[in-house]
């Protein structure tokens, strides 16, 4: 008798963690995809595979980050590597320069770049779209160029040489810092989602003029969601910065930022997760078809092109869609929040 | 500083302008007729700068041959984009399709760049000049005939543009479907040509100047990036899908960078550019020009 009342408090306690766990994003999929990715170092010894995850989840944490803005607000950060590139050098910089630990310069870089993102947001933010795509997108044209002519100050196209986060030379606790992290990044982004503020996003990148009558301050929350996605781009930039150990200007190339767009598009506009879940498919596989040169890069082009020309959705939508039709035989037509993001 | 120097700023400066106004004219027009957001207009201009180079180099055209079939070549990608990507795209996203072929031009931008890298490989591809010769107005102030020709280039392709715009039926009829697609669309005019000859007439501009400049920038896959960023400003600048203000604005920016590059290098530049665009967007956010285009809040 009272070992069976313990049973189901045990198991009250379970499904209210779960349900706990879902609110900030972490449902059973994404928790063992989570869990998955921690364990993964302990079977896999390989540096250069190590090196490759770590930099499929940079990756895609950055494309989540993306995402945030882009599949909610409805605006394209086009400067996105460039406010990556100043996370980089400012937390290299204070690390160099003040010799400060990397982990203050962590926090300074994800400043620096919130700060700018807050300021471009603020005087773009509220006109069209394009203006704050256009203007973040000069602003990280001028940063790459104030990186390369302050030769005295980043050694320009020479490389900065950053020191690395601690006396280890193995890529696993980079691994594991990144993915603590991402998941940080990724619950929080999440909780924002999923709150009242989200509601205002997703209500401004849907209709903005039905927003403006409900009482929704567009720019507010335009430029709330921006400087967040910029702070965390600024965060992921100090973290490549001790982890890659050598900057140099062209990581803020507008290449890169088509990269991070294409990942996030892939994964589908509108859902954190879908980024996060591309990257480690398309990631691994470009390194892989990396002798292809110049190929891959136009596969990859392509491949944008498709999914927004055949599948908007991108991967998430044809998770979704399959998850749904596996729910669809067990419990029909219980509506439920979905985890992140826009659906339908 | 010299009368030489001033000489030589003006010179490069209205030759930029010609370039950046040429490139910018095409961007709004596609802005203010269609409302897409274009990444893919430096890449039209490369393909406008490998055709001239084909057809000067290896075909051997003579000069104005060239650019007037890179102009054709361009036009005819103009149209051939529009009618793969964007048409089938307006006809199945519906509402969202503008945002869509925003990125569409993205991914199209990346896609022709590596297609040049590979097909010409990482070779500067240029001409010492279309013409020899220069004009000395004194022995330190002079200019060669091959810039001067290239201005005109710009000059005679801006007005003749204008001209049909202002003039012609059919630039009437674009001009109607930019103030109001569903009223023109009521008047009898068929949006999907308009659409498709705006697609081709900008691309065509674009490249004229990659055709037009050869001699000075040489054709190379990543050329059209820096005039693609460029004829953005010069269009946020002005104010959206505005022509005439393209006009102006890209003179005044290749007047402007000139003197910048000169007074403080490269790199500082590009931070002059951007602090003059932070200053116009506080004072007056529908740019230089004030346009009307249609939603000015929306995306």
């Amino acid at each position: 008798m009272h070992k069976t009342h313990e049973n189901t408090s045990a198991i009250g306690l379970g499904t209210r963690l779960l349900a706990r766990l879902r609110s900030v994003g972490l449902s059973i999929p994404i928790l063992a995809f989570f869990v998955m990715l921690a364990i993964l170092p302990l079977f896999v010894k390989d540096e250069y595979i190590l090196r490759l995850l770590v930099i499929s989840l940079l990756f895609g944490a950055q494309a989540m980050a993306f995402n945030f803005t882009t599949g909610f607000i409805n605006v394209i950060n086009f400067g996105f590597a460039g406010f990556v590139g100043l996370g980089a050098y400012t937390s290299a910089l204070l690390v160099i320069e003040l010799g400060v630990s990397p982990w203050l310069g962590f926090i300074g870089g994800t400043i620096a770049a919130g700060v700018l993102g807050f300021l471009t947001g603020l005087l773009t933010l509220r006109l069209r779209g394009i203006y704050a795509a256009c203007m973040a997108w000069f602003v990280q044209i001028a940063l790459m160029g104030l990186a390369t002519v302050n030769v005295d100050l980043t050694r320009g196209a020479l490389g900065l040489v950053v020191p690395p986060l601690g006396s280890t030379l193995h890529t696993a606790p980079y691994f594991y810092i990144l993915l603590l992290m991402s998941v940080g990044i990724y619950v929080v982004l999440t909780m924002i989602v999923n709150s009242n503020v989200g509601l205002a996003f997703r209500a401004i990148g849907q209709n903005l003029l039905a927003a403006r009558t409900s009482g929704v301050n567009p720019t507010r929350y335009k430029v709330i969601n921006w400087t967040i996605a910029c702070a965390v781009a600024g965060l992921l930039g100090s973290f490549y910065a001790h982890f890659i150990g050598i900057l140099t200007p062209d990581m803020m190339h507008f290449k890169h930022t088509v990269e991070v767009l294409a990942l996030a598009y892939i994964g589908g506009r509108g859902t954190l997760w879908g980024g996060l879940i591309a990257s480690f498919l398309v990631t691994p596989t470009f390194e892989y078809l990396k002798p292809l040169m110049a190929v891959r890069l136009i596969i990859y082009g392509f491949l944008l092109i498709l999914v927004m020309m055949v599948y908007p959705r991108g991967l998430s939508g044809i998770i979704q869609g399959i998850g749904k039709r596996i729910k669809g035989h067990g419990e029909k037509g219980t509506a439920r929040k979905t985890e992140t993001g826009i659906e339908g | 500083m010299q009368l030489a120097s001033v000489w030589n700023l003006l010179v490069t400066g209205t030759l930029r302008g010609g370039l950046y106004a040429l490139m910018a004219v095409g961007l709004a027009l596609i802005m203010g007729v269609i409302n897409v957001n274009s990444f893919m207009h430096g890449e039209l201009y490369m393909i406008g700068a490998y055709a001239g180079w084909l057809a000067h180099v290896i075909l051997g055209f003579d000069p104005i041959l060239s650019i007037i079939s890179a102009a054709l070549i361009s036009f005819i990608v103009g149209v051939l984009m529009e009618k793969v990507f964007f048409h089938p795209l307006r006809r199945k996203s519906g509402e969202e399709w503008l945002f869509n072929a925003y990125l569409v031009t993205v991914g199209l931008s990346f896609v022709l760049q590596n297609i040049a890298l590979v097909v010409f490989k990482p070779v500067y591809r240029g001409i010492p000049n279309y013409w020899e010769g220069s004009i000395q107005l004194s022995p330190t102030m002079g200019i060669s005939i091959d810039r001067m020709m290239s201005f005109l280039i710009a000059v005679v392709a801006i007005g003749a543009f204008w001209l049909f715009l202002r003039r012609t039926k059919m630039g009437r009829a674009i001009r109607a479907v930019a103030e109001d697609a569903r009223g023109a669309m009521l008047v009898g005019i068929e949006l999907n040509n308009i659409y498709t000859l705006s697609f081709g007439l900008s691309s065509m501009l674009a490249g004229i100047a990659g055709a037009g400049l050869l001699s000075l920038i040489p054709a190379y896959p990543t050329m059209g990036g820096v005039p693609l960023a460029k004829s953005w400003y010069v269009v946020i600048l002005a104010g959206l899908g505005n022509v005439r203000g393209a006009i102006i604005g890209g003179f005044i920016v290749g007047m402007l960078e000139s003197i910048s590059y000169y007074a403080l290098g490269a790199g500082w530049q590009d931070v002059v550019s951007v602090v003059i665009l932070i200053l116009i967007l506080l004072v007056k956010p529908s740019g230089l020009f004030g346009s009307e285009v249609k939603g000015v809040l929306e995306r």
